[in-house]
């Protein structure tokens, strides 16, 4: 169940997209999500569905890896194009009753669902290509100045490392559990919503006790080996840009330039 | 004396704080004085609830003494400022392999414990390659931590330590949760670290086959030292410590039923080999002793 979730995944490479450092990638991504919610005409979705094609083969990431990781947010795309063709109002085309197409509705919701592909494949690009790690890194460099405000940085940063690390230790946990429970009789798989919902209960009673007792764990082992918060505290690997940073940047940057001289000159 | 001894504790106690006021915590140590020498092997061996992980967590200043002192290279517990210092000489594996790795990968999770005491970048690469080398990970640097054996996460825990320069590895029961190929790897690697680092090894064990290969074996109760000395010379005791409700090394319970039935054999034989001879000395009538 929980492997057909590509989203989010980290798929090892050494492109250039790899190589940069999260925080490029990161911002990147942010300046990417601004232009696809400026792009209009079909002319500027032509060219950024061009150019998320061309960056996720650039990144030695599979195109049908990317393709299958829309699959979860499917209905989210559909939904919201749905939306937009009933409630757009303009000329119509077809009219039944209460509903009512519209040719600017049709042309609306046509774009808002390759606006959220787009999107999503962009966006999946910067996991699909840093590890975990360097992202919550990144996250914690590019937030550090919001520390002076009261921001608990570091502790933001290590409360994500600390769940990514434990993501599949606790789905194995699961997973044993369930076969636990069903070899005693319980039953997961009848019933309507409700009572699979219920008979989930005897999963994450125990699943939740045992999760507290690691973190307890977990914090004497923490305190053991020194820890003390950010105080004083340096980091092995360091982020550094590099000539991957330069690269990827300007060609995000020329891009982005040229959408926009198109679609808004 | 300090100078050679790395631990010091004198007429330690501790009580486990109460949920209620009224009523006294537990008295989980009653006057522990225990003197442990820089670079010696020593098991401490006692039943559940005897209080040998409480006095382990007191070595590492997790918790503090309700009486009695303890010293870490004569620096006193107790003394807040020198926590640091204390928990980074005495270092500690605890018994869930699960539950004590914090990195993401095994490289990462090695350098937790440098990155805490400030070390430089580049010194904290060189620490960690070199940990992960002495336990025999390098290859595994970059795994994820839960797709490796569980003697496997115990040895990247122990690496962990390592690459803080400590002077004593406690080991909290560390091998109670592997598999008989896991606690062979992981006893294989402390054994050594101990013969050529010189490291001060303190392994809290209920399997008396690791007690053995000890220098040193102390037997904790109800809180109390009740035997404390060479293995042969704490299993010779071999009713002693049944009593307590532990066992002893196998061949020690063999020569023990052995005498029982009224052959004449040492008491002291805890090894393998030892026993081969002994026997061998029996058959051959002592005159050919080493013959094949």
């Amino acid at each position: 169940m929980t492997k057909d979730i590509t989203i989010g995944q980290y798929i090892p490479g050494n492109s250039f997209v790899h190589r940069a450092d999260p925080r490029t990638k990161i911002l990147l991504v942010i300046l990417y999500m601004a232009v696809t919610f400026m792009a209009f005409s079909y002319t500027a979705f032509l060219m950024l569905a061009l150019f998320t094609i061309v960056a996720v083969i650039a990144s030695d990431i599979p195109l049908g890896y990317t393709i299958k990781g829309l699959k979860p947010v499917l209905f989210i795309v559909l939904f919201t194009a749905a939306v937009n063709l009933f409630t757009v109002s303009g000329t119509p085309v077809f009219e039944l009753w209460f509903l009512k197409i519209t040719r600017e509705g049709i042309e609306l919701s046509i774009k808002m669902a390759l606006r959220l592909t787009l999107l999503i494949m962009g966006a999946s690009l910067l996991t699909y290509t840093t590890t975990p790690i360097a992202l919550t890194d990144g996250i914690e460099k590019l937030l550090k100045p919001t520390e002076r405000l009261g921001v608990p940085v570091h502790e933001i940063a290590m409360m994500m490392a600390i769940a990514l690390r434990f993501i599949p230790t606790i789905l194995e946990e699961t997973e044993k559990i369930i076969k636990a429970q069903s070899s005693r009789g319980a039953d997961f798989d009848t019933g309507n919503i409700m009572q699979k919902a219920k008979s989930f209960i005897p999963v994450l009673v125990p699943l939740f006790i045992s999760a507290f007792r690691r973190a307890d764990d977990l914090a004497t082992a923490m305190e053991a080996r020194c820890y003390r918060g950010s105080k004083g505290r340096t980091r092995m690997k360091q982020l550094k840009f590099t000539a991957a940073d330069i690269v990827v940047s300007s060609v995000m940057l020329i891009f982005s330039a040229i959408l926009l001289i198109v679609e808004f000159m | 004396m300090r100078n050679e001894n790395i631990i010091n504790s004198i007429d330690v106690e501790y009580v486990y704080p109460s949920h209620f006021e009224k009523v006294d915590g537990t008295k989980a140590l009653k006057g522990v004085s225990l003197d442990i020498k820089k670079g010696q092997f020593v098991v401490v061996i006692g039943r559940n609830g005897s209080g040998k992980s409480t006095y382990a967590r007191l070595l590492n200043a997790l918790l503090l003494p309700s009486k009695g002192v303890i010293y870490i290279n004569g620096i006193d517990t107790k003394e807040e400022n020198n926590l640091w210092e204390i928990r980074k000489t005495c270092g500690m594996v605890f018994q869930n392999p699960d539950n004590q790795i914090i990195g993401t990968t095994v490289e990462e999770d090695t350098a937790f414990g440098p990155e805490n005491l400030g070390v430089e970048p580049s010194e904290i690469r060189r620490r960690v390659d070199a940990s992960l080398d002495a336990v025999g990970m390098s290859e595994y640097k970059l795994h994820a931590p839960h797709l490796l054996s569980g003697g496997q996460k115990q040895r990247v825990s122990i690496a962990g330590i390592l690459a803080m320069k400590p002077e004593c590895l406690i080991l909290d029961e560390a091998t109670a949760m592997l598999d008989p190929g896991g606690r062979k790897e992981v006893l294989e690697v402390v054994h050594r670290l101990n013969r050529e680092e010189k490291l001060t090894v303190i392994h809290i064990t209920h399997h008396m086959e690791e007690a053995r290969l000890a220098d040193r074996v102390v037997v904790i109760d109800a809180g109390r030292i009740v035997l404390d000395g060479k293995p042969k010379e704490v299993f010779s005791n071999v009713e002693g410590i049944k009593a307590m409700g532990l066992d002893v090394p196998q061949v020690t319970e063999l020569f023990y039923e052995l005498r029982k039935a009224g052959l004449k054999l040492p008491e002291d034989v805890v090894d393998i080999d030892e026993a081969v001879a002994v026997f061998r000395r029996l058959y051959y009538g002592g005159a050919n002793v080493n013959k094949d």
